[in-house]
């Protein structure tokens, strides 16, 4: 190398050292940091990953979708369906689909053989981690060009729910897969949302770029960048720098209160909340006594878990399933923190030097947090929680082999009832058997009612059953429901979503069309 | 040289095939499903079998092994089970942010190291030696991600002068800004190991009779020092550096992980937490590739040092 070389690298880096501070984003491009190392399987219906559902959303349409910041299913609104009509017993469902709506990467029209492709392929074990989700189709005709019909074998509580643009609903263009084949798809991802697909860089970023023929619009953004930045430390001081305009902060009350304070920053605290639920294995002594199972109940105090947890970004549960699902009871008999009485209990069930209950744990920070503040709570009523921490991978499969007696599951759901109460409650979902799901607690109390909601066609009946539903589990207490834990994400204030953030089904705020800096 | 070069060739060869065995048997007795991971917490018992099956993990370990093997030997690692993307281009497109970044911890580490070490050795029992002393026993005890967040912190938040997200490429300028923070946080590590190596091999030497014949002689101290000593002081730093690089390489994660920069260490935590059985066996050809690749180098250079060794 030269020394005029050298002299010229020199200067260029000492103004870049300069310049550094300011030369950030683009006000047409958008960073976004989230927190992992990697996004996964870039394919909408094999990645349930929390980093990659938020990555993925933007390049992908459902048939229809969730109303951009709520996560309600009755806020429901056409996508890439115009308009839709359900036969009366609700077993036939039409769709008509918009015209003109262009694939990314000029794969063509998005037509009724994409859209009959797409659930086809969502329902597929081999290529969809949600196929059990379509279970009760029976068939997804393409009509017409424009028109989709499917076909169900039963009833389900939300047929608009998977055909959504979430998990499996999302649409994919068949002639990519067609031309790429399912690898190929993989690493280029071809959806109508948007943002198309432009570049991944294992381990550093992903990149989107605008889709200038979207259906509703040519987005404000021209580029997003998605940054994999696992440590929360680093995250926080790339969004100080300048170097991210939105992120996922750390998950805790302290990092929310900094962030609110910062100048020129938006905290947001979203739903869907994770619920924290510690599960009993019913079939386990001394867990197998309903006495015992009532006297852990009432040695947990919610209200001192929520204080900890954070007021402002968790609330307590109100039920076995979390607050805001369609169907949920929030009136639920949860029975009410009393040591007392939780010694009393124990007594009478034959420990009245109380009892040793055990648990197989994740290491994951904050999930072991809670865990030592409720083996805490449960040490004042003479019950002693024995944790044993394990790698996450290994929690996973651990405590779906019926290993632990005692286990904290911390989940977030598709906003029906009918989800949480069929994964968790219903005898089909007990772990250890062929049709398993995550009943750690081997839960079958309100097998009937849960079956029942499934086929009723009026929704009052619906919500009835599934409250009966959870009246039955609480009563019978298979499980204790503590804890809710919002999505907590920042951003800052010149930065403009396009819409008012309640939630996002994703775990990510979704990115628009509309989205925009303001200044 | 080529008689010495075989034999370390073969030695070699055998090394990886008995680390490629271990490394297999390894991760298939590792609890944690691959295909759990890859579906989440949803997927019922059907679709994980159903994924077992077509990630083939329900097939017989031996019919496993041998496939892993004769595609290893031949350069087929095949693709990652979480991602579905070739194991090589994964291993291909970090492997140089790992280089890179050891080799610049690595100048930065003998940089200061060594005249460190023999300027402590030759001030042997004096304030300047306390003082060296005790920097390299901060600078080994200090935990790289609280020195990393520290450097963040006053470098790139408060006087903005590097990036916080150390992984931008592009000009020169930007790759060195990237680089140099990331660089330093692990050369100063480095630095405090061959200091202290440095400085015991040098008062090992310092006491020789040919280093007290020299200054009978008159030659300079300047000389004597640093042609004389250092240069009979150098094969045990460099047995010690050829050591630690094939620590460096693995123990860079944290680095990599508060600098936020692509590397081996960083995938490899990944593909652990993932379970990703074919990526672990990737990396673990390519690592065992790296330390047998530097532990033969770190051979070759005795013989450039010290002309007294034969590689033979």
């Amino acid at each position: 190398m030269s020394k005029k070389n050298i002299l010229a690298g020199a200067i260029s880096l000492a103004a870049l050292m300069i310049t550094s501070g300011a030369a950030v984003a683009q006000k047409t491009t958008l960073n976004v940091g989230l927190a992992s190392a990697d996004v996964g399987v870039l394919d909408p219906h094999m990645n349930s990953s929390t980093p990659g559902k938020g990555f993925l959303q933007q390049i992908f349409n459902g048939l229809v979708r969730l109303k951009p910041g709520e996560i309600s299913p009755a806020q429901i609104e056409p996508d890439l369906a115009e308009s839709w009509t359900s036969s009366p017993d609700g077993k036939v469902w039409t769709f008509t689909l918009r015209k003109g709506v262009q694939c990314h990467h000029n794969f063509g029209e998005f037509t009724s053989a994409d859209a009959v492709f797409s659930l086809q392929r969502a329902g597929t074990r081999e290529t969809s981690s949600f196929s059990s989700d379509y279970a009760a189709i029976e068939k997804v005709e393409a009509v017409d060009k424009y028109t989709v019909r499917i076909t169900l074998k039963n009833q389900i509580p939300s047929l608009l729910g998977v055909v959504m643009n979430y998990h499996g609903g999302q649409m994919v263009c068949k002639a990519a897969i067609d031309q790429m084949g399912q690898d190929g798809f993989r690493k280029k991802p071809v959806g109508t949302g948007p943002f198309a697909f432009s570049e991944y860089v294992p381990q550093q970023y992903g990149k989107l770029v605008a889709n200038d023929t979207y259906f509703r619009g040519k987005p404000n953004f021209r580029e997003i960048t998605y940054r994999m930045i696992p440590s929360d430390a680093a995250r926080d001081l790339a969004f100080q720098s300048g170097e991210l305009d939105l992120y996922y902060t750390r998950q805790d009350q302290t990092t929310f209160n900094r962030v609110k304070a910062m100048p020129g920053v938006k905290a947001l605290a979203m739903n869907p909340a994770e619920m924290s639920v510690i599960h009993l294995n019913m079939t386990i002594p001394p867990l197998d006594n309903i006495k015992v199972r009532q006297a852990i109940a009432h040695a947990i105090d919610r209200d001192g878990i929520h204080q900890f947890r954070g007021r402002e970004t968790s609330r307590q549960a109100v039920s076995v399933v979390p607050s805001g699902y369609l169907g949920t009871n929030a009136k639920a008999p949860l029975l009410p923190h009393n040591i007392q009485k939780a010694k009393d209990l124990l007594a009478e069930a034959g420990h009245p030097n109380g009892i040793t209950i055990k648990t197989i744990h994740t290491t994951l920070t904050g999930m072991m947090s809670f865990m030592e503040a409720v083996q805490a709570q449960l040490k004042r009523a003479n019950i002693n929680l024995e944790i044993t921490p394990v790698e996450h991978a290994t929690f996973h499969q651990q405590i779906r082999q019926n290993l632990s007696q005692v286990v904290h599951f911390q989940a977030a759901r598709f906003p029906v009832a009918d989800v949480y109460l069929s994964q968790f409650f219903h005898s089909r979902a007990i772990v250890g058997t062929p049709t398993a799901v995550t009943n750690f607690s081997h839960c079958k109390v309100a097998d009937a009612e849960i079956d029942a909601a499934r086929s009723e066609t009026d929704q009052a009946k619906q919500v009835a059953l599934w409250e009966a539903a959870q009246t039955k589990i609480v009563n019978e207490v298979c499980a204790i429901p503590v804890n809710e834990s919002l999505q907590l994400w920042a951003h800052r204030d010149t930065f403009d979503l396009g819409y008012q953030v309640n939630g996002a089904l994703n775990l990510a705020p979704g990115i628009l069309e509309t989205s925009k800096f303001t200044k | 040289m080529t008689a010495f070069l075989i034999r370390r060739l073969g030695f070699a060869f055998v090394t990886m095939l008995a680390v490629l065995t271990i490394i297999f048997m390894i991760v298939r007795i590792l609890p944690g499903d691959p295909a759990m991971v890859i579906l989440g917490d949803q997927a019922d018992a059907a679709t994980i079998a159903a994924m077992r099956t077509r990630l083939g993990l329900d097939r017989p370990l031996l019919v496993q092994y041998v496939e892993f093997l004769s595609g290893a030997l031949v350069g087929n690692w095949g693709v990652s089970l979480v991602t579905g993307r070739p194991v090589i281009a994964e291993v291909l497109s970090v492997l140089p942010w790992t280089i890179e970044l050891t080799i610049a911890a690595l100048v930065i580490g003998a940089l200061i190291g060594i005249p460190l070490g023999v300027w402590a050795a030759i001030n042997r029992n004096n304030a300047i030696d306390y003082i060296t002393r005790l920097a390299s026993l901060l600078g080994l005890s200090f935990p790289a991600f609280v020195s990393g967040i520290m450097l963040l912190i006053g470098l790139a938040i408060q006087l903005r002068w590097f990036p916080v997200i150390s992984a931008q490429r592009g000009t020169f300028a930007q790759w060195a800004l990237s680089l140099t923070l990331p660089a330093i946080n692990l050369g100063l590590i480095m630095a405090a190991y061959i200091t202290r190596v440095t400085r015991s091999a040098m008062l090992e030497v310092l006491s020789e009779d040919y280093v007290r014949t020299a200054r009978a002689k008159g030659a300079p101290w300047r000389i004597v020092v640093w042609r004389h000593a250092l240069r009979n002081a150098l094969i045990p730093i460099i047995t010690i550096v050829g050591l630690y690089l094939g620590v460096l390489i693995g123990n860079s994660v944290l680095t990599e992980i508060v600098f936020n920069r692509p590397g081996l260490g960083k995938l490899i935590v990944g593909a652990l937490n993932q379970r990703d059985y074919t990526m672990l066996q990737g990396m673990m050809v390519i690592y065992t590739l790296l330390v047998v690749g530097i532990n033969l180098v770190t051979d070759m250079v005795y013989g450039v040092a010290d002309p007294r060794v034969k590689l033979q």
